[in-house]
């Protein structure tokens, strides 16, 4: 949305319709405040979309969890409470970071801002690594969804209880919760990384950093995802 | 319709005047998050019994607050936001609820309705159950015949 906003910004700077408001001001909006709002409202009802969507995989965890529950004990043994602890901590300590980038933005560092970013897309990158680890070992153990479930025994943990023969059900719900967070770090990198040239351009200042923001906010949608997701899948 | 009107002085210049933090309100969210995530790991390690999924909740649901409220600013930003994310959250609850309503229940009411149903997977609903001949349908509890898979809960 700030994109077009600014691409009609840009094309009505070049002719006389009269406009005389910044050049990132789209002429629709009256105000800075008023196109402020309006990108914030829009990208609120974005994330109340994300966050239905993502609660269709956490009915379907509650209710499979409420009828297999000793099954999701036996299968959460198997996950790495270490991995899978490391990335929350990389994934809040990322969010710390882009909330600091929106704060330099405010204040108009664009070279902060541009640091507080590079770091938060550092951490997303950190964050798939371990997850790529995680799945490699799984496919290797052959935890695996559905149907495609066929356990080796040397490569479950030690000493973890025996896992039922519809442990596979754990592991779709497993991959397609960690899967769908996963598809949203990799497009939330292309959207910091998109910001970052952004603002390495000089594109926003004090009284502009609205993209910023709202790259900060979807970002943080993906944090508070996995808030959830960590304690609910390894910690069982 | 500036966010902080109220508060501001200049509340007609049409200018974004977005609340700031300061960098040490951020790092102790930060370390607040941290504790908590250390806290959830710990108490994985003791069992609660029922207790465990609530506590794990909590304790979840506390780090999302923190997040929300201040990292996405929503404890300062227009409250036409905060009641689109709160309504979310209670969509949320209303899908669970009725999803979980049924299958929860499912075969408790059998001898009640005169039907069966195979509980977990809702095959032969109400309505559209006609009783082996052998079975003398009807019986109140009757466990359902020929589900192997009847959780052991019920």
């Amino acid at each position: 949305m700030s994109s077009e906003a600014t691409a009609n910004a840009e094309e009505h700077a070049h002719d006389d319709h009269g406009h005389h408001g910044p050049k990132w001001l789209a002429h629709h909006f009256d105000t800075p405040a008023q196109q402020f709002d309006a990108a914030k409202l829009g990208m609120w009802v974005f994330l109340a979309q994300e966050l239905l969507f993502f609660s269709g995989l956490f009915v379907a965890y509650g209710v499979y969890r409420s009828w297999y529950p000793e099954m999701f004990v036996a299968a959460s043994h198997q996950l790495d409470k270490i991995m899978g602890g490391t990335n929350t901590i990389v994934l809040l300590f990322s969010s710390f970071t882009a909330a600091m980038a929106v704060r330099s933005s405010q204040l108009g560092k664009q070279k902060a801002t541009g640091n507080y970013i590079l770091i938060t897309i550092f951490c997303a990158c950190v964050f798939l690594v371990i997850k790529y680890f995680e799945y490699t070992h799984k496919f290797h153990a052959g935890l695996l969804p559905g149907r495609f479930f066929h356990p080796h025994a040397e490569h479950l943990v030690a000493g973890a209880p025996a896992l039922p023969a519809n442990t596979g059900s754990f592991f779709s719900i497993y991959f397609m919760m960690t899967g769908v967070h996963g598809v949203h770090v990799v497009i939330g990198i292309g959207v910091l990384i998109w910001i970052w040239i952004r603002n390495n351009r000089g594109e926003f200042s004090k009284e502009f950093f609205t993209p910023v923001d709202i790259v900060a906010l979807y970002w943080h949608l993906v944090d508070l995802v996995w808030i959830y997701l960590f304690p609910l899948l390894y910690l069982i | 319709m500036a966010s902080q009107t109220s508060l501001h002085p200049h509340k007609d210049d049409g200018a974004v005047h977005a609340h700031i933090s300061s960098s040490a309100f951020y790092v102790a969210v930060f370390m607040a998050l941290i504790a908590l995530t250390v806290l959830t790991v710990g108490q994985s390690y003791v069992d609660l019994g029922r207790l465990n999924l609530i506590v794990v909740i909590l304790i979840a649901t506390t780090k999302a607050s923190l997040v929300v409220s201040f990292f996405m600013h929503l404890r300062y930003d227009n409250k036409f936001n905060a009641l689109i994310f709160i309504s979310c959250i209670f969509f949320i609850g209303v899908f669970f609820a009725y999803t979980m309503n049924d299958t929860e229940r499912r075969g408790e009411l059998d001898g009640d309705q005169n039907v069966r149903v195979l509980p977990k997977t809702g095959e032969d609903a109400p309505g559209g159950f006609v009783p082996h001949a052998a079975s003398s349908g009807g019986e109140h509890g009757a466990a359902p015949t020929g589900s192997g898979a009847a959780p052991a809960h019920h």
